[in-house]
């Protein structure tokens, strides 16, 4: 083909390898997230905990800013595994709103239209279409998690004046682990809700209702039957408990209504395997018409 | 070996037999994939992308198994479906790029051809707008770039005349007449309009609930030797055509006394003059031509009614 000729040509030059197609979905869909200014102002609504916990790691290491503050100020300003476990969940929480816009966008662009046939016509597979829609949100959200936690982490490592960071190396591994933990779930939910809906907007909202309103269920049952088992479906405080654990942080709930970590990881992976499920059924290049 | 070999090829879907037995091998430049609604043509286009996994039988692709190598196949198809498909949030460009990269070509090539294929098919000038902008023609053009950009094998066009206006439609037919005309890719165009496979096709497909009904090279048989005849009738209709069956002629009855028939070679017109008279049948208007593709559909829809009567009785 040449533009000048308005003719058809054939390609016959070199084609990429079949692994770099996936990467060419999660591109598109990475620039898709993005293209909002909405989204650039999520991005840096989410940072902004970094920046103020860059402040305070910095005066917890400035002699003269802990002399000023104090005795009490000294044990505020400790850099300990409760203090990354805040800066943990804070960004953490803060993914789930960004989740909640950038999903959304991820995908129902190509639902809304139905792409689906034209898009899994080329040479990927439905695994491979949403393996790249996944990479693409799971590097968004990295951006707001254990990215920026692990770089406070490193500079208090900088920092301290004491050999800090060998000594707390578990807190580093914590925030990692918490953090994949996280935004797959995240991922799965984001990409598994928003397939199921038309409006972008109505997906967002649906997203943080299964993440609360089952929550709120999961309250009332435990309060009512006076049983800890409600917290199963208490999607936060679930992941807080795993976060507490991985972190190494003093468990902040009374013992009794502390779920054992095996039921935690259980439920994580059900619902997992049911966003998998969703997305098995509403992925497809064809509708089956039954009847 | 045919571009695509259909052996007693099976699709079940939501336990409800789709495709049933499906054998042949089609092999022209352009083939046409025809049929009445639910004749089962855009679930075999579906089969050979691999998107249904045949319950028996198989589907080869230039020789490669529709489901089992469906990524090497999917590399070498470009595919424009029936109904709408496209990302409506990105500029046709963008889109046509889109798809050139997924297909395998490298991002500045995609980018390159992807202009190229806009302007070949005739949206140059609206290529920097977003796809849902575009009018209903515009969508099929779209569709077809996407298709073409990677340079395809085969390229398989599901109804691609579907809610064009006249000057559109005469647009798309060219189209698919000039690529056929560059001789590197191969066609595979399902419709329903018989006109234009006609116009496009040299070899055509004809499904008729879930089987084939013909499969046919269009330019051999309308080559044959075969005496088409179009008669009007006042009369006794039903009885004079069972005699001029009798004489070993292919005969269709319609309403109004029309009658289609093929004439053997050993046949003469004459002989259909002595039958009117001795049943006192008026012959009012005779009308010899060749066979059309409407014919050609017809007498397969015929045929297929009456050995599916003879199977149930």
């Amino acid at each position: 083909m040449a533009v000048y000729k308005h003719s058809y040509s054939a390609y016959t030059g070199k084609v990429t390898p079949a692994w770099m197609r996936l990467f060419v979905l999660s591109r598109y869909a990475f620039d898709e997230a993005w293209s909002s200014k909405i989204s650039i102002g999520l991005l840096v609504f989410c940072l902004l905990p970094c920046l103020t916990s860059l402040v305070v790691i910095y005066l917890a290491n400035n002699p003269l800013a802990r002399a000023l503050v104090g005795g009490k100020g000294g044990e505020m300003l400790a850099m300990d595994a409760a203090f990354f476990l805040k800066l943990l969940e804070g960004q953490c929480w803060l993914a789930l709103v960004l989740a909640s816009w950038i999903a959304p966008r991820v995908i129902t662009f190509d639902l809304a239209d139905s792409a689906l046939p034209i898009l899994l016509s080329h040479p990927i597979s439905r695994f491979g279409y949403l393996f790249g829609k996944f990479v693409a949100l799971f590097a968004s959200l990295s951006a707001v998690t254990w990215i920026p936690c692990l770089l406070l982490f490193a500079y208090e490592g900088y920092s301290s004046p004491v050999p800090w960071v060998a000594a707390n190396l578990h807190i580093a591994g914590g925030i990692f682990a918490g953090s994949i933990i996280w935004i797959t779930l995240l991922a799965f939910l984001g990409l598994a809700l928003s397939s199921w809906v038309k409006w972008r907007v109505v997906a967002t909202g649906i997203i943080f209702a299964a993440v609360f309103i089952p929550a709120g269920v999961g309250g009332i049952v435990t309060a009512v039957l006076r049983t800890r088992w409600g917290f199963l479906i208490n999607l936060p405080f679930m992941i807080s408990s795993l976060w507490q654990r991985l972190v190494g942080a003093p468990a902040p709930v009374n013992p009794r209504w502390s779920l054992p970590t095996e039921a935690i990881v259980t439920m994580l992976i059900l619902t997992c395997i049911v966003c998998v499920a969703m997305l098995n059924k509403r992925i497809r290049a064809r509708e089956v018409v039954r009847g | 070996m045919g571009i695509i070999d259909l052996n007693e090829l099976e699709v079940q879907l939501a336990n409800r037999t789709i495709l049933n037995g499906l054998t042949g091998q089609l092999q022209g430049q352009a083939i046409g994939l025809l049929g009445p609604n639910g004749a089962g043509k855009s679930t075999l286009i579906n089969t050979l992308l691999g998107f249904h996994l045949p319950s028996k039988g198989t589907a080869h692709v230039f020789g490669l198994d529709s489901h089992r190598d469906r990524g090497q196949i999917r590399g070498g198809i470009g595919y424009m479906p029936e109904n709408d498909s496209f990302i409506g949030n990105m500029s046709g460009v963008r889109f046509v790029r889109y798809m050139a990269e997924l297909a395998g070509l490298p991002s500045d090539i995609a980018l390159e051809r992807a202009h190229e294929a806009l302007f070949y098919v005739g949206l140059g000038e609206v290529r920097y707008r977003k796809v849902n902008s575009y009018s209903l023609g515009m969508k099929q053009l779209i569709k077809l770039a996407q298709a073409l950009a990677h340079g395809p094998r085969l390229l398989i066009l599901d109804e691609p005349t579907n809610g064009l206006d006249p000057m559109a439609r005469t647009r798309m037919i060219q189209l698919i007449k000039d690529i056929r005309k560059e001789g590197s890719i191969r066609l595979l165009i399902s419709s329903h309009l018989l006109r234009d496979i006609d116009e496009t096709c040299d070899e055509v497909l004809i499904l008729k609930n879930g089987r084939i009904a013909a499969l046919c090279n269009i330019e051999e048989e309308r080559r044959s030797n075969r005496s088409f005849m179009e008669l009007e009738t006042v009369g006794a209709t039903e009885r004079f055509s069972v005699s001029i069956r009798g004489l070993g002629c292919e005969v269709a009855c319609y309403a109004g006394g029309r009658i289609k028939l093929i004439l053997p070679d050993n046949i003469d017109v004459r002989d259909l003059y002595v039958i009117a008279s001795d049943q006192g049948v008026q012959i009012r208007r005779m009308n010899q031509r060749r066979d059309s593709l409407e014919d050609i559909f017809l007498r397969a829809m015929e045929n297929d009614t009456e050995r599916t009567a003879h199977g149930r009785l």
